[in-house]
Order: structure tokens, then C-alpha cells, then sequence
């Protein structure tokens, strides 16, 4: 008996000695694996959906297209969205008392990291023209507010204080109305507007603004009707140069429809969409509906570009830039509404190492991604136009082998 | 007025439900700060945003922008009022005098010269923004240098904040560099209370020791698992190997999350948190279908080893307080559980014995006590697991395969060494009764 219970105590001994020597041959060979798997390829930030982010707005609250994101010196994020003009009916039936809910929220929002709603503002008020179409948001270095707009009539940007107090109007709303045009300023009014991309005053329908604090000079994306990049003093408003694309002296005449076969366009599609500087002096123009990103120096001279998607059609695959938060930039984040995705680009060669998010409406999906903004953590703010209507967090894993080029929606793992 | 007198949840219910206006609380603010002895003088820098100071006095240009030529006495008034005086520091538990403020500035929000001592002292105590700057005070940032005098560098320091009075929440980023040349890195929430920039070891353990006493008393679900363990067994003798077993387990996981080995994926919290849920679920209901439930310890061990990761999600913002003390620490934290668990085991064994002596039968009443626990844990393990639902299955790749494994290896090793134990007693049986092998 007692060698029986020996025998057995011994086997079962070695089955334990066993499974561990095999765990641990496993083990080896994976890290091994894993090694080689992070030598082999190209690295590119890795990013996870927040999918408890931001938390419910209050007050039955809701948000209309979402044009614009930021975040400020205090990681908090900004956004500006359309609202109520942007709600369907039954999107809003506590505006018009048929229901409990919803109302649109005010246009400039602002979250704390935990997903909190903080400050709340925005709308027409005394001493300056709200935009008729709400579009891009900065907060600048002396922690002032930007706002863009691109209502038909839109040719104007505004300065706010972070509590809404009016500071600045650059420009002059309807400037770029055509002599003897209706009045109109809805959508469909469009035609009786003209660009002028040589205004020395006025815009066309601004997408974005970016200020230097070095210079003190804020750059326009201008924009949807206009077709350049106008730099300002960020204390005057008063434009001090501007370019097209190539560094062209911009020209307002209609360009064909894009196609990807024919010559790039030596002037700007519209919109121009966005016109930020990196650490290291340059300014990225996001050239929407022409599938290209264009860089040049403060001063307008060009230096180089480079074509993303270009089979895409409409609204164009480069519609926002973002850059990582480490000190030299490495990676360029684009926002590309079109195709439902983020694409990570290594800025020094312009090249897209790989892309994230796909098109859906579930967390860390996009319809119509359209602004985007990253933290002093790295972490991805995106905002959603059309009826995607939110704001997502996509939270900064560190750097990660590229195994896939499209990795589609990234949803919470290790 | 001091608005720590106020509920925070309170305060932020306000603040969402009324339109934005001028002074309101800020809901969160990071003060950066800076602490270097040196030779005979410790100098702090501190950045503060001046949105925490919203009722000063300053001077303003038009459209009520700060006039920053006429500033510098206001930034002296604000460092003195707002920081010197919310700010005590010890040197070997002696309070140091106010200090000197040898530098105050006004910086744009834009300013990165606080991200190390050299560049933020150079900027400190550099030329100050120009004077035509447009700048209003609540967006601004206030920069000081404090002086205060000391009797050596090596001394060890301390210090207080009163921050929270400044936002609703308020973090203060500290670094504290001894002239070794080391650093130490501190996060403190609010007010942290007394922190010793440079512990030592029973600073540190008297610190863990509190924190994990106070720990396991606040801790609802650890406490009904205590409890589960203890209804059917209300003797000391039974209850030693139950509560060693827990206490060896949860001390394993414990110490192995501190040092890095536990997966900080973002689902991990919810499993663990659903896990002990779900511990106090099964124990509970083993109490009930079971009259004298078999070799507990297994379980209790296997369940330890949950609640210590659980106690790990504690001291991921503490363990900073430890100075070079880690390990001390975190054994200091596991007596501070155990000296809990001991208090909870005095008071509740006599009250279980009294109450099933004297009020309900004890069968009945284990059945009774364990219902109502499982009713408490079938909540939490609902509510948990909904969280965890959120969070899908992770993609399984070569590196997080290894991890696998690794952990793999971690619990084949404790089920073997839990077998080799269960071999122990009949030896020791045998030994002691001089038996050599019982009949067939």
C-alpha cells in the first residue's frame, strides 16, 4: 500500500515537474516569437476605443454634427458641433415641448478627462456675428477660444475668453457675398457666394484655426469657398500673408471634379481643411477632396506632399491632421471622414504605416470622422460630422508592432 | 469661503446645471511643483493656474487684460496667500518658517518650462512676459519661487498641502530631488495629508500599515467573504489554516501586481472586481448546502488570490508614498489587512455565537445570514458583470500568449505546492500515531 501511494505520489509529481518544464518551453518560445515579430516590422502607436467616454451630457442634451475638437493645456477637450440646426425633429422634441427629449446642447463644450461636461457656451450674442455654420475649434496659448464657421456667409472667425466672453471678430460676416444675391445664408444658397482668395480682410468660409504661440500668429484653413491658408495676428486679426497650394498666389477660379488619374491640381480643392504648424516650424494643409496633404513653412514656401487614398471620391481622404504627443512628432494622426478611419503617418517620409477605426456607430467606429485632437498623454480625440454626432477617445496603448495595415475597429484588449 | 464644507458630488450637480459664469470653482486643477535642498536653503517651485485664485486683486489694462508692468506685487500677494499659506514643510518633523518668495511670474498657458527643475528655475526666474502681452488672469499661470531656509540637505522633509480648497479636484504633480541625485516622484489628490518626500522604513511601514487596516474595513465585499469564511466555522482552531490561506494568497498576488506582473489591460479591473463578486457568491452559498463544508483553505486560497489583485488596484496611487521601501511597504499594507481581519474575526465570532445560542438556531441562522449575503453578491455579480460584458475577449497575440503562460505556470506551481501540502498532514497523522499504513 504505502509503495502504491508512493508510485502514485511520484507520478502525479512528475506530471506536475512535466506540465511546468512544457509551460515554460512554451513560454520561451513565444517571447521568442514576440521579439522577432517587434524587430522584424514597422512600429506605429497602438490606441484603444474609451468606450466609457465621455460620460452622458445632461439636461436631455444631445449633440448635432461635431466639426471640431481641441485640448487644452489642462488635457481638457473642446469641441464645437452644429446642434440644433442639425437635429432632426425627432432628435429634438424637447426644443419644440412635443416630448421629454432631446435639446440641443450649446455649441462649445468642454469635458475634464473623466468625461465630465465643465463649461458650456456659444450662440449670436452683442458685438460680433456668430457663424451660421459652426466650424473648427482652437484654444490658443493665452487660453483663448477660436471658432471657424462655414455657413454659406461664413467668412468671418471669432475670439472668445474659455468662459464665452467676446474678445475678437476677424473678418466680416457675408463678405463674400456676390453683388445683388438674395440675402439667403442657408445651404442652398451657396451660389450667391463667391470666393475671393485675395481678400486682405475677410475669409471664405473658414474650416480651422491654428495659432503659433511663438509668433503669435493664428493660420486659417480658408477654406470652403476661399482657397488658401491666411496667417493672422492672433492679437488684431489683422491678415498678414497668405498662400495656395504649391505656394502658389491662390486663384478662385472653379477647378474640375477631382480625378485620380489626372495631374495633381496646382491650386487648392475646396475645402481647404486644416493648416497646423508641428514643433519644428512646419505647416500641414490638409487638402480634403484632393486626397493630399500639402507642407510648407511659416511663410508659405512649399516643401512637399503626399497623396492619400487617391482613389477616393467626394469628400476626399485628408480631412484633419493631429501630432503625437511625443517631443519630436514622429507620427502625423489624419482624420479621413470618407473612408472611416484614422491613419497613422510617420512625418518624416509622409508615408501611412497604418490606419485604425472602421465605419459603424458603435465605440471606435466612425460616420463621417471628422475632426481630430490628441491629449498630452498621446490619447486621440475625434469628432463626427453628418449624423455621427459624438466625440470619442481612442487611449494610447504605446508603441506596438504594425501587423496589420488596417486594423479596423479597436475595441479594448491588452 | 471654503468650499471643502461642501459635498463634491454637490458642488458638481451646481456647476452642470447652471449656465457657465465668471468665479466659478474650477472643476480640476494640477499644481506642478518642484522641491530641491541645497545646501542650506530648500527652494520649491511652484506653478498654479491662476483660475484657483479667481477673487484676487490685479491690476488691468483694457478689456480687464492683466496690465503685467504693474502685476508683480498681485503674483507676490497670490504666492503668499494662495501657496505659502496652504504649504507647510518639515525638516525632520520641525515646521520651517514662511519662506522667501524669490521669484514670481505670470506664464502663458503654452509654457512647458515646468516639465524639469533646471528649465522651470532658469524660467522662474528669467525675464517676464513682455508687458504688452493680452492676457487674462483666469488664463494665466501662476510661477513662484519660495526660499526657505534649512539646517542641512540631507535632512528628511515633509510637507502638507491644502490644494483642495483650490477646484473640486486638485492634483499636485511633486518632484522632490535630494541632492543625491535621485528623484522621487509623487501624485497627491486634494489633500493628501503629511507626505514624506524620503521615508524611512518605518515611516513608511507605520503609512502601509494604516492604509491596509483602514482597507479592509472599507472594503464591503471583502468583509462579507470574511464573513462567508467564518459562519460555519466560529472557533479559532478551524478558522487558522482559512485565514492563513487567504492571507498567504492574497499576500502572492499582491506583492506580484506591485511589481509589475499583473495584465493592465483596461478589463482587468472589471474581471477581478466581478471575480470577488463572485467569491462571495459561492462561498456564501456553500454555507448553505454544505453542513461542514471540506478543506475551505483550498478554495479560500484559490480566492485570495482574486482579492489580492483587488487590493492592488488600492495601492496603484500609494505606492509611491514608499520611498525606497517597496517590499516593507507592501508587507506593512498585508499586516495592516491581517490586524483588520483579526478585529473583524474578534467581534464577529462572539456575535455569531451569541446569535445562534440565543436568537435563532444555528443551522437556520448560518442558512439565513448566507442567503442574505448571496442575495447582496448575486447584485454585485450582475452589476460587475455588466461592466466586464463592455470589454471583449483581447486579441490573443504571441507576446500576450507568453503572458499566459507565464501565469499559467504561476497557478500549476500553487496547485502543486497545495498538493504536496494536503500529503503533509497524513504524514505528520501517521508520525504522530505511530501508524504505518491504515487497513484497506
Amino acid at each position: 500500500m504505502t509503495r502504491r501511494m508512493l508510485s502514485r505520489s511520484l507520478l502525479i509529481g512528475g506530471g506536475f515537474a512535466a506540465l511546468l518544464a512544457a509551460l515554460a518551453a512554451g513560454r520561451m518560445l513565444l517571447i521568442e516569437k514576440a521579439g522577432a515579430q517587434a524587430q522584424a516590422g514597422v512600429t506605429a502607436p497602438r490606441f484603444e476605443v474609451d468606450p466609457l467616454w465621455p460620460k452622458p451630457l445632461p439636461n436631455h442634451w444631445v449633440l448635432g454634427s461635431t466639426i471640431g475638437v481641441w485640448v487644452d493645456s489642462d488635457d481638457h477637450v473642446w469641441i464645437v458641433h452644429r446642434g440644433s440646426s442639425t437635429l432632426a425633429i425627432n432628435e429634438k422634441q424637447a426644443e419644440a415641448k412635443t416630448g421629454e427629449c432631446c435639446a440641443g446642447a450649446p455649441p462649445v463644450l468642454e469635458f475634464d478627462q473623466a468625461g465630465n461636461l465643465l463649461r458650456h457656451w456659444g450662440g449670436p450674442g452683442q458685438g460680433y456675428q456668430w457663424p451660421d455654420s459652426n466650424h473648427g475649434i482652437f484654444i490658443d496659448h493665452k487660453g483663448n477660444v477660436w471658432i471657424g464657421g462655414n455657413g454659406p456667409s461664413d467668412s468671418h472667425i471669432l475670439k472668445f475668453t474659455k468662459d464665452g466672453k467676446f474678445l475678437m471678430q476677424a473678418g466680416l460676416k457675408g463678405a463674400r457675398r456676390k453683388a445683388g444675391a438674395a440675402a439667403g445664408n442657408n445651404e442652398g444658397d451657396v451660389a450667391g457666394f463667391a470666393g475671393n482668395s485675395n481678400d486682405p480682410v475677410s475669409f471664405g468660409r473658414v474650416a480651422k484655426i491654428f495659432v503659433d504661440a511663438k509668433a503669435n500668429e493664428a493660420y486659417i484653413a480658408d477654406g470652403y469657398l476661399n482657397k488658401r491658408v491666411a496667417v493672422l495676428d492672433a492679437d488684431t486679426g489683422k491678415i498678414k500673408r497668405w498662400w495656395g497650394a504649391y505656394g502658389n498666389k491662390p486663384d478662385d477660379t472653379p477647378l474640375p471634379a477631382y480625378s485620380p488619374s489626372a495631374p495633381p491640381a496646382k491650386q487648392f480643392y475646396n475645402p481647404v481643411h486644416c493648416a497646423d504648424m508641428s514643433v519644428d516650424r512646419l505647416i500641414y494643409v490638409c487638402d480634403r477632396v484632393g486626397n493630399r496633404l500639402q507642407v510648407f513653412t511659416p511663410e508659405g514656401k512649399f516643401l512637399k506632399e503626399e497623396f492619400y487614398e487617391k482613389e477616393t471620391l467626394n469628400s476626399g481622404s485628408v480631412w484633419d491632421v493631429a501630432f503625437s504627443k511625443d517631443p519630436q512628432q514622429k507620427y502625423i494622426y489624419i482624420a479621413d471622414g470618407v473612408n472611416e478611419k484614422v491613419k497613422i503617418i510617420e512625418r518624416q517620409s509622409l508615408k501611412e504605416l497604418t490606419t485604425f477605426g472602421d465605419g459603424g456607430r458603435y465605440p471606435g467606429q466612425f460616420y463621417g470622422v471628422h475632426s481630430i485632437a490628441v491629449d498630452s498623454k498621446g490619447n486621440i480625440y475625434t469628432t463626427e460630422t453628418y449624423e455621427g454626432k459624438r466625440l470619442q477617445r481612442f487611449l494610447y496603448k504605446g508603441p506596438a508592432p504594425v501587423t496589420k495595415m488596417n486594423q479596423g475597429t479597436v475595441w479594448p484588449s491588452r | 469661503m471654503r468650499f471643502g464644507l461642501f459635498p463634491g458630488w454637490l458642488v458638481l450637480l451646481l456647476a452642470l446645471a447652471l449656465p457657465a459664469a465668471a468665479h466659478e470653482i474650477p472643476s480640476d486643477i494640477t499644481v506642478t511643483m518642484f522641491a530641491r535642498p541645497q545646501g542650506h536653503v530648500l527652494r520649491v517651485l511652484v506653478r498654479l493656474p491662476l483660475r484657483a485664485s479667481m477673487d484676487a486683486e490685479y491690476p488691468r489694462r483694457e478689456r480687464d487684460f492683466v496690465d503685467l508692468a504693474k502685476a508683480g506685487p498681485s503674483l507676490r500677494n497670490a504666492a503668499a496667500s494662495v501657496l505659502a499659506n496652504n504649504l507647510e514643510i518639515y525638516e525632520g518633523g520641525a515646521r520651517l518658517r514662511a519662506p522667501r518668495i524669490a521669484a514670481a511670474r505670470m506664464s502663458l498657458e503654452s509654457d512647458r518650462s515646468f516639465s524639469g527643475f533646471d528649465q522651470a528655475l532658469a524660467h522662474v526666474t528669467g525675464p517676464p512676459l513682455p508687458a504688452g502681452t493680452t492676457l487674462f488672469w483666469e488664463q494665466g499661470l501662476l510661477d513662484v519661487l519660495f526660499e526657505y531656509p534649512i539646517r542641512s540637505d540631507a535632512s528628511r522633509f515633509s510637507l502638507e498641502t491644502r490644494f483642495d480648497r483650490f477646484a473640486l479636484k486638485t492634483v499636485t504633480a511633486l518632484q522632490f530631488l535630494p541632492p543625491d541625485g535621485s528623484a522621487r516622484a509623487f501624485l497627491l489628490e486634494g489633500n493628501a495629508g503629511l507626505v514624506h518626500l524620503d521615508p524611512t522604513w518605518f515611516q513608511a511601514a507605520g503609512n502601509f500599515v494604516r492604509m491596509g487596516f483602514l482597507h479592509i474595513l472599507e472594503g464591503t465585499d471583502h468583509l462579507l467573504f470574511l464573513l462567508c469564511l467564518i459562519i460555519p466555522f466560529r472557533r479559532i482552531g478551524p478558522l487558522i489554516p482559512i485565514v492563513t490561506a487567504f492571507t498567504v494568497a492574497h499576500s502572492i498576488t499582491l506583492i506580484a501586481s506591485a511589481f509589475g506582473f499583473a495584465p493592465d489591460a483596461l478589463w482587468f479591473p472589471p474581471l477581478i472586481e466581478t471575480l470577488i463578486a463572485a467569491s462571495v457568491f459561492y462561498m456564501a452559498l456553500e454555507n448553505i448546502v454544505s453542513l461542514h463544508p471540506w478543506r475551505r483553505w483550498i478554495v479560500t486560497f484559490g480566492f485570495g488570490l482574486v482579492h489580492g489583485f483587488g487590493f492592488s488596484f488600492v495601492l496603484q496611487h500609494t505606492l509611491q508614498f514608499a520611498g525606497s521601501h517597496l517590499l516593507t511597504s507592501l508587507l506593512a499594507f498585508n499586516i495592516g489587512v491581517e490586524i483588520g481581519q483579526v478585529l473583524v474575526l474578534m467581534l464577529l465570532v462572539p456575535a455569531l455565537n451569541l446569535l445562534f445560542r440565543h436568537v435563532v438556531a444555528e443551522r437556520l441562522g448560518v442558512i439565513i445570514l448566507s442567503a442574505i449575503v448571496a442575495h447582496t453578491a448575486w447584485h454585485w455579480l450582475g452589476e460587475r458583470f455588466d461592466v466586464l460584458s463592455q470589454f471583449p475577449w483581447p486579441t490573443l497575440t504571441a507576446e500576450g500568449l507568453a503572458s499566459l503562460l507565464g501565469w499559467l505556470i504561476v497557478l500549476v506551481a500553487m496547485i502543486a505546492g497545495l498538493w504536496m501540502v494536503t500529503l503533509l498532514p497524513k504524514s505528520w497523522a501517521r508520525v504522530v500515531t505511530g501508524e504505518s499504513r491504515r487497513a484497506p
